[in-house]
């Protein structure tokens, strides 16, 4: 690929990604398509700019009951989740919608598996071959058709949150580190390491997609919700089965848990991950300078807000780009990246710092 | 080892299983049940909190922590006796209307019962004035609220005001905590104290109470 220098043109808008109902984002006029861009990137070539998260168009479809009862059903079919969000997930259990925080709980108090140790008598695996994934791919031709934008698919709730859903989070933190338990969860882990899979496979059959993002929490504000050692022994063996499978359909495994997780990352790199953004709380200087040539690493300027100015932006994209730019990282999701002008001001940047400008 | 030394050990290390029989051998050796109350347990557990507070440990080793103080605890208490009450105090401790969020909360309330205070846990989505009639047992001396959304934030602050106007107001602390809360909220809001952590919310409580 030629290391086409940037001109200004390229920041002229010249249409509109697919709106998956959280609003549609301007297309640059860019020399090549975001997606080649980023495919670029994941084979381990130097892209033409830093990629963004707004490059990748994940989706939450209905086909899987999961995206109805979080809330969090993100396709071409309109969803409502004042209307339609909360109920069963595909294991039954049932979610509560909550408009406040934008997103479905479970109702503490009563758990669906009252002994961890017992989960076999409450809980029966679902069907995925039972769902109608034709159907869905059907409704979301609009979708995968689209040859814009990196195109992947997210599962909710991961092994550890699947955990908490059957037994709440106090109960689900102590089975993993209590000899008693400990063993039911490994036959639940292992259980959902050849059940997911399943899900993933229907995916690229019927959505093709390039990226897998795989949802599960494992840590607070201010810091993981247990050690590296548990991580290693009671989550690393599973996720590794679960990211090996997504390799074998040729489909990039990118771990998204929210948290101060930056000390699990040596298990995230054992799993074979290869992505995790990360919230910023986690110090990414240290993460790509101790693992950038092991995983990918999402980032952008913390220091943003919505009410960061123009001049704000530019400085800090910037001063962000001057450093991340030797590192293979993407520019992440978070709050920052809708501040006024911050994907054109890192599309600018990056493109100048990877190819020269034509200026 | 010293009897007291091996149920503070079991202790820390979430020993449930070992604690009751540990506590039981104390009690028969004729330790003085509030020593091994004191220092086997409630030391055991400042020790616990200071570990999590420097990630020396996590949420589950706390947890497993406090339950094995828990089963002490109930071997212990008949020895203790109705006349010998060793709590220093009640705590009511809830989640604020409109948030179902209970993690934090429920780390408050097992570290602050290992901090040697009677809780009474009023549970998540808990109304402004369920917290002023639970505070208005003379015996509360901490009355703890719980937010973890910036949406409910504003109901933490219509608890704390419907607190501060109650008539038993002098006889507890109110202390606030959650992901959003800072302690410039706190001090908007009127609360006594904020505390980041479960662990420093416990101190915080003993110290109000024993000073």
């Amino acid at each position: 690929m030629d290391r086409i220098p940037f001109r200004k043109e390229e920041l002229e808008i010249v249409g509109q990604t697919v709106n998956l109902g959280r609003g549609s984002f301007p297309l640059l006029n860019t020399p090549i398509t975001p997606r080649e861009n980023f495919l670029m990137f994941l084979r381990g070539e130097e892209p033409l700019w830093m990629p963004q998260q707004r490059d990748v168009l994940s989706v939450t479809p209905a086909v899987v009951k999961d995206n109805i009862a979080r809330g969090f059903v993100h396709d071409a079919t309109g969803f409502d989740p004042n209307k339609d969000g909360g109920g069963p997930d595909m294991f039954g259990i049932e979610w509560e919608w909550v408009p406040q925080v934008n997103g479905s709980m479970v109702r503490p108090g009563n758990p669906k598996v009252p002994d961890i140790t017992e989960w076999e008598n409450y809980i029966e695996f679902p069907d995925p071959d039972s769902w109608d994934w034709a159907g869905s791919a059907e409704k979301n031709k609009v979708l995968i058709e689209q040859k814009d934008l990196l195109f992947g698919a997210t599962i909710l709730n991961g092994l550890f949150e699947r955990l908490i859903s059957f037994c709440e989070m106090d109960e689900a933190l102590v089975a993993m580190i209590d000899e008693d338990e400990q063993e039911a969860v490994h036959r639940l882990f292992d259980k959902l390491a050849d059940f997911y899979p399943k899900i993933i496979r229907k995916y690229k059959e019927y959505y093709n997609i390039d990226i897998l993002t795989f949802h599960d929490d494992w840590g607070s504000q201010r810091a993981p919700f247990f050690s590296l050692d548990t991580v290693e022994e009671m989550l690393v063996p599973y996720l590794k089965r679960i990211v090996d499978a997504t390799h074998e359909l040729g489909i990039i495994f990118e771990l998204h848990s929210c948290g101060k997780n930056e000390m699990l990352v040596p298990a995230m790199i054992e799993a074979g991950v290869d992505m995790w953004n990360g919230q910023p709380m986690n110090d990414k200087r240290m993460l790509v300078e101790k693992y950038g040539d092991k995983m990918i690493f999402g980032a952008y300027p913390t220091t943003l807000t919505n009410d960061s100015t123009v001049e704000e932006v530019r400085e800090a994209c910037k001063e962000f780009v001057d450093f991340f730019n030797p590192y293979r990282i993407y520019g992440g999701y978070g709050s920052a990246m809708f501040a006024p002008g911050v994907r054109e001001s890192l599309y600018e940047f990056s493109r100048i710092a990877k190819c020269g400008s034509a200026e | 080892m010293s009897k007291l030394e091996e149920i503070a050990s079991a202790v820390e290390r979430g020993k449930a299983k070992l604690v009751p029989g540990l506590v039981q051998e104390a009690l028969d050796e004729g330790i003085d049940p509030v020593e091994i109350l004191n220092k086997g347990m409630i030391d055991a557990m400042s020790v616990v909190g200071e570990k999590f507070k420097n990630n020396e440990i996590f949420v589950p080793e706390m947890l497993v922590a406090a339950r094995a103080m828990k089963k002490g605890v109930e071997v212990l208490k008949p020895a203790l006796g109705s006349e010998n009450n060793v709590s220093i105090g009640k705590a009511v401790i809830g989640t604020v209307q409109g948030d179902l969020h209970d993690i934090g909360k429920n780390l408050v309330c097992l570290m602050i019962e290992s901090a040697g205070f009677e809780v009474q846990d009023l549970g998540v989505d808990v109304p402004a004035e369920k917290f002023v009639e639970a505070a208005a047992d003379p015996a509360v001396k901490i009355v703890g609220v719980s937010a973890l959304l910036t949406t409910t934030m504003p109901a933490m602050k219509a608890t704390v005001e419907a607190l501060n106007a109650a008539p038993e107001r002098a006889n507890y602390k109110v202390m606030v905590g959650g992901a959003p809360i800072t302690q410039e909220f706190a001090d908007e809001i009127g609360a006594d104290a904020y505390t980041a952590d479960a662990a420093t919310a416990a101190s915080v409580a003993k110290a109000f109470v024993v000073g």
